[in-house]
């Protein structure tokens, strides 16, 4: 007995030793559980006590990695043994943590960022095998790290230029900040910040983006199948998730740019409990504006800044609550007689919550406003054009976890829409002869139920099938023209008018989504996916130009103009090679649009109180196939991305004078069938990086005049046929350097970029138009946005 | 030098740049041009026939006058009223000149080829017009790229009061137009040939002082509708007439006229209009085909450019003192005798009247 006992005792120092050696923690009550045990977690970075979203938790015992989420939080099950976790993170030094797991129970982990290491830059910012294993299909999740790799635009990163780099995502041109993704036009994504939609995401007409990136904590775009829980926009949701603030101490941010300066702060309200992070960036380009001789420039005037705010309290381990606000304004004065402006302001309200082990919900609610305006002060009848869109809503959804790998989310979620297309106002002051005139407001009601289940059978398969049910309304009050029956919308047709009052329903439609998405795995680093889904969109934006710019024309669907309806078919296939280092994929689409808008020859869409006179429906056709190479690993880094594709158009009516291009298929505006980008960066040392980017893609489509004529004393283009000619190629590279200069207290300590755009000048052409000017034959110009080589510097601190 | 350098760090983005670009463009088609206006102003009204051809500066086609056609107008009264073409300047058709359009009556153009092909417009209805209460003048300067001075000019600013029982679509054009001329005949030089190798001047003893009658000419297109005034007293950019240096010397004269034209009309001139101005901004339109109201009655697919206008028009005259102007060019020297230019004579026109 004594015997026995003295082994026992042995047995348990040598237990308690080799504890002490490994340092494993014992994690969770142990009851007894054998299986099924559950341990959470959170990661946060040490310094700022940001949540680290997107980083990997490895359990090589089972061979199994999971994905931090928006919050910073994993979860893990298993049976009770020891294990040997690893948690990794770009630019942060791997953690390797053992535990012993004995029952269900939470960690928290801190990460510290490690300072550019030579040989271990990585720039996923996810799981490496994600690409494979996941069944979402096209869901391309970008940290900031990523972005932060890539040339910055005039000194800073730029989200939805970065996102353009991108398979399948392109942009008409230098001006322009709308995002055509497969096909679609700029109006069929859905930009989110925060889970709040935001309308025009653009300063200086759409040459850079509005999203301050210290306040972002990374970009998701999902452009194949989309998840159910997203829906009202035909092509692509970018969901832009905001950065919380540190609850464990201050800290603050400053940029300076030869264009732009930004301050950021953040820390703890209550320490441990409510953390704030606040940020605000401006131009100064006006100081110098009024400095220059050219007469054009000295009389023009251009502002802009944006501004954010989160608060985040993670009141207890299970509920957070996230507060963000994000203004942003721009004002835009030509030779000081016209004054464009615009300006966002989105407030959301974010609940998450995990009830218990299966179950979590969230809960959002969002107020955003859009407003634009153009201000005449010429002299002449001056006037102030104001318009704008109020949308708010609230969005819910609950997950049920059966296991692991097999979940279900239900949810639904309501929107309110208040569009004010235009209003004329003679200005004050000044004796104007102008009437006022207001378009009426207009009001709709978007609301949806969805459902989504995703599960793995084995090893091999996965899949993911759900469907959302959307309903829209239109109501009044509103003042709709009626038009004689067989005969072509327009003004001399109107054959009488309905008056609706306050909230009587117009129109309605409903239309169901389905969406699904089959994984199979060939092995652990190759797979095919197969997907599919419909999505509607109630909300249009008419516009006779290219861009999104603010003398467009947000438009909800009504009795006259129906719901957008996209259907996409995708396959995939995805390989990773050499353990992860090289990440490769072929997705090839189909994609077909019911009810694209098209205007009538030169459609006037300003103060058009009954615009279905200056549009025709179309149909939308797009198919292509984007090839992507990318190295994730070593002192290079980067992708390939080639695209090859076509979206193109068919207006088809009864009545001849609406046909465009005699009813043939013709290019969209935005068809650049073949579109390479090329992206690299290098670290040079551990301090110096150099980045290059070069994009090359086919000219857009143009019309080219059939003839000239003479009308008036004008000699005068006769354009027939459509975009049925094109630009010619857009090819560009940028280059930047950046150095971190880490001096410890040093005057120049912090990051400096040096860019250049446009390495070598090339006169891009955004448009090319014809013009008869006095005393010279008519001719054709082109106009480039970027004509030369424009370098920035950029300097930033942390603190 | 850093100030400078720094200013162009910050102006580079915004210093987009338009040059020419030359395209290849597919011979163009030989499409009957209408170009023509009858009004309820005096005639003869004129209405010119073309052939449009190919577009572009490399490969410019002319634009030929299409001559012995028989065009002619018919009034929905069953009246007709045949149109005589110019002996020396072909294709242009004229009415006689005591015939106006009658407000309220409607009207059609008819057109036979020589190759016996028959083309019609649509009919138009002539509108009546309220009257041009009066003229604002307001001096305007325009930047100009690369040089000091600015181009200026004067704006002619229509006061009128809009009927409110109808929709109205105005156009505005100016008429002829007399100015004092001034020159300096004592500053004649001629150019030195084998006879008069002498670089000096040799003034002249006549003359000073000269009108100068003109037809402005594409000084751009002047329209409203009345959705955003209807019923208002309004005013509205009615003309430009750019000050070249001699214009605004002393007085100038015009005639500023003010047409009501149909709606179909108005967007047509909207679209003509829309394309002059096109300046390759990010934000122009797409182009657009500009259809017109003329239609070939042996081939309906035929496609026939321009426009058949019929509108009832009203006048006013204006004298513009070159000394109230608050900016005018400096004066260009014309160094010979005033008659030498082309349209001047020494005598004012009868009405001459500032």
């Amino acid at each position: 007995m004594k015997k026995l006992l003295l082994v026992f005792f042995l047995l348990l120092s040598h237990l308690g030793f080799s504890q002490t050696e490994v340092k494993r923690e014992v994690v969770g009550r142990d009851i007894g559980q054998l299986k099924g045990i559950k341990i959470s977690g959170r990661i946060i970075d040490e310094i700022t006590g940001d949540a680290l979203v997107g980083a990997t938790v490895t359990v090589p015992e089972l061979e199994i990695n999971r994905i931090t989420d928006n919050n910073g939080s994993f979860e893990l099950i298993l049976d009770r043994a020891e294990y040997n976790l690893q948690f990794r993170y770009v630019g942060y030094t791997t953690i390797d943590y053992p535990i012993t797991a004995v029952g269900d129970g939470r960690i928290s982990i801190k990460m510290l960022q490690e300072d550019f290491q030579l040989d271990d830059v990585v720039i996923y910012g996810s799981d490496p095998e994600k690409n494979i294993r996941s069944t979402d299909m096209g869901a391309i999740t970008m940290s900031m790290n990523t972005m932060r790799e890539l040339p910055p635009f005039l000194g800073e990163v730029d989200i939805i230029r970065s996102m353009a780099t991108l398979p399948g995502v392109s942009q008409v041109g230098e001006a322009s900040a709308g995002l055509n993704v497969r096909g679609g036009g700029a109006d069929q994504n859905l930009i989110q910040f925060a889970g709040a939609p935001i309308y025009n995401p653009t300063h200086l007409f759409g040459l850079f983006t509005s999203f301050n990136a210290d306040a972002v904590n990374g970009v998701t775009l999902y452009k194949s199948v989309i998840p159910a829980r997203f829906g009202g926009r035909g092509s692509s949701i970018l969901d832009i998730q905001p950065k919380a603030g540190s609850i464990a101490k201050w800290g603050g941010d400053l940029m300076v740019s030869n264009f732009s300066g930004k301050v950021g702060f953040n820390g703890p309200i209550v320490k441990d409990k409510v953390s704030i992070r606040g940020g605000f960036r401006g131009s100064y380009i006006n100081w110098f504006l009024g400095a220059l001789s050219n007469p054009d420039l000295k009389n023009s005037q251009a502002n802009f800044y944006d501004g954010n705010l989160v608060i985040s309290a993670p009141i207890s381990e299970k509920n957070e609550f996230t507060y963000s606000y994000y203004t942003s304004y721009d004002d835009f004065a030509f030779s000081s007689d016209t004054t464009v402006s615009w300006k966002n302001n989105s407030h959301s309200l974010q609940w998450k919550s995990i009830v218990n082990d299966q179950i979590g919900f969230e809960v959002l609610g969002y107020y955003t406003q859009y407003d634009y305006s153009i201000f005449n002060r010429s002299g002449i009848n001056d006037f102030d054009l104001n318009s704008g869109i109020k949308d708010y809503g609230i969005k819910a959804y609950l997950y049920y976890q059966f296991s692991e790998t097999n979940k279900v989310t239900v949810g639904g979620d309501f929107k309110n829409l208040e569009l004010q297309p235009g209003d004329l106002v003679p200005s004050m002051g000044e004796e104007s002869g102008i009437l006022p005139k207001k378009v009426q407001d207009e009001f709709g009601r978007e609301s949806g139920v969805h459902f989504q289940h995703e599960f793995e059978i084995g090893e091999k398969f996965g899949m993911s099938y759900g469907a959302r049910y959307d309903m829209y309304s239109y109501f009044g009050p509103r003042i709709v023209r009626q038009y004689g029956e067989n005969q072509p919308i327009s003004d001399g047709n109107a054959i009488g008018e309905t008056t609706y009052g306050d909230g009587d329903e117009i129109q309605n439609y409903t239309g169901l989504g389905p969406r699904g998405s089959l994984r199979y795995s060939f092995s652990k680093s190759s797979s095919i996916k197969l997907g599919y889904n419909k999505m509607y969109q109630f909300i249009h934006l008419i516009s006779n130009t290219a861009t999104i710019a603010p003398t467009d024309v947000w438009k909800l669907s009504d009795n006259f103009l129906k719901p957008q309806i996209v259907d996409q078919v995708s396959f995939g296939f995805y390989n990773n090679f050499r353990g992860n280092i090289f990440e490769t994929s072929i997705e090839v689409y189909y994609k077909d649009i019911q009810n694209v808008i098209e205007y009538k020859d030169g459609a006037n869409l300003i103060l058009q109180n009954n615009i279905e006179t200056e549009l025709v429906p179309a149909n939308g056709r797009a198919y292509g196939v984007e090839l992507y190479v990318k190295k994730n690993l070593g002192r290079l880094t980067g992708w390939v991305s080639y695209t090859y594709s076509r979206s193109l158009r068919q207006v088809i009516t009864p009545f001849e004078e609406e046909i465009i291009n005699d009813g043939d298929w013709y290019a969209s505006n935005f068809d650049k069938p073949h579109d390479v980008t090329l992206i690299g960066n290098y670290k040079v040392s551990t301090n110096t990086s150099i980045s290059a980017t070069f994009g090359y893609s086919t000219g857009r489509p143009v019309t080219f005049p059939e003839a000239k004529f003479d009308y008036s004393g004008n000699s005068l283009a006769y354009f027939n046929r459509r975009n049925e000619q094109r630009l010619p190629d857009f090819h560009r590279l940028d280059l930047a350097v950046n150095f971190k200069l880490n001096g410890k207290g040093k005057f120049f300590d912090g990051d400096w970029t040096f860019s250049i755009l446009n390495v070598y000048g090339r006169k891009n052409p955004f448009s090319l138009f014809f013009v008869d000017q006095l005393g010279a034959p008519p001719q054709a110009l082109k106009l480039a946005v970027l004509g030369v080589p424009l370098p920035s510097i950029s300097y930033s601190i942390k603190f | 030098m850093l100030r400078k350098f720094l200013y162009l760090l910050i102006i580079l983005p915004l210093a987009s740049c338009i040059e020419p670009y030359s395209v290849t463009v597919e011979e163009g088609a030989q499409l009957l041009t209408v170009d023509g206006m009858i009004t309820s102003g005096p005639g003869p009204h004129l209405i010119k026939l073309t052939r449009s051809d190919t577009y572009g500066s490399v490969f410019e086609g002319l634009i030929r006058p299409v001559g012995n056609a028989t065009v002619i107008i018919r009034d929905d009264l069953g009246q007709v009223t045949f149109l005589s073409e110019n002996v020396e300047d072909r294709g242009i058709y004229a009415t006689p000149a005591d015939f106006s359009a009658t407000v309220g009556r409607t009207y059609t153009l008819q057109i036979q080829t020589i190759d016996g092909k028959v083309y019609t417009s649509l009919p138009e209805r002539v509108e009546s017009v309220p009257e041009i209460k009066d003229i604002d003048l307001k001096v305007i300067k325009i930047a100009v790229e690369g040089e000091t001075l600015e181009r200026s000019g004067v704006q002619l600013i229509a006061e009128f009061d809009d009927p409110s029982d109808q929709n109205n679509f105005y156009f505005w054009k100016t008429g002829e137009s007399t100015f004092v001329l001034k020159t300096r005949p004592d500053l004649y030089t001629p150019r030195p040939s084998d006879t008069n190798t002498s670089r000096d001047p040799q003034p002249k003893d006549c003359c000073i002082t000269c009108y100068k009658t003109e037809q402005l000419g594409n000084e751009g297109i002047y329209l409203a509708q009345d959705d955003n005034f209807n019923g208002l007293s309004t005013s509205a950019a009615a003309g430009f007439i750019e000050d070249d240096g001699n214009r605004f010397v002393d007085t100038y004269r015009t005639d500023l006229k003010q047409f009501s034209v149909s709606q179909e009309a108005y967007r047509f001139l909207r679209l003509v209009k829309q394309q002059t101005e096109i300046s390759g901004s990010v934000f122009d339109p797409p182009p657009a085909n500009i259809r017109g109201n003329m239609i070939s009655l042996d081939d309906p697919e035929e496609v026939v450019l321009g426009y058949f206008i019929a509108a009832g028009e009203i006048s006013k005259r204006v004298y513009i003192d070159g000394n109230q102007l608050d900016y005018r060019q400096p004066e260009v020297i014309i160094p010979d005798d005033c008659r030498e230019v082309e349209g001047a004579q020494l005598e004012p026109p009868l009405d001459w009247n500032p």
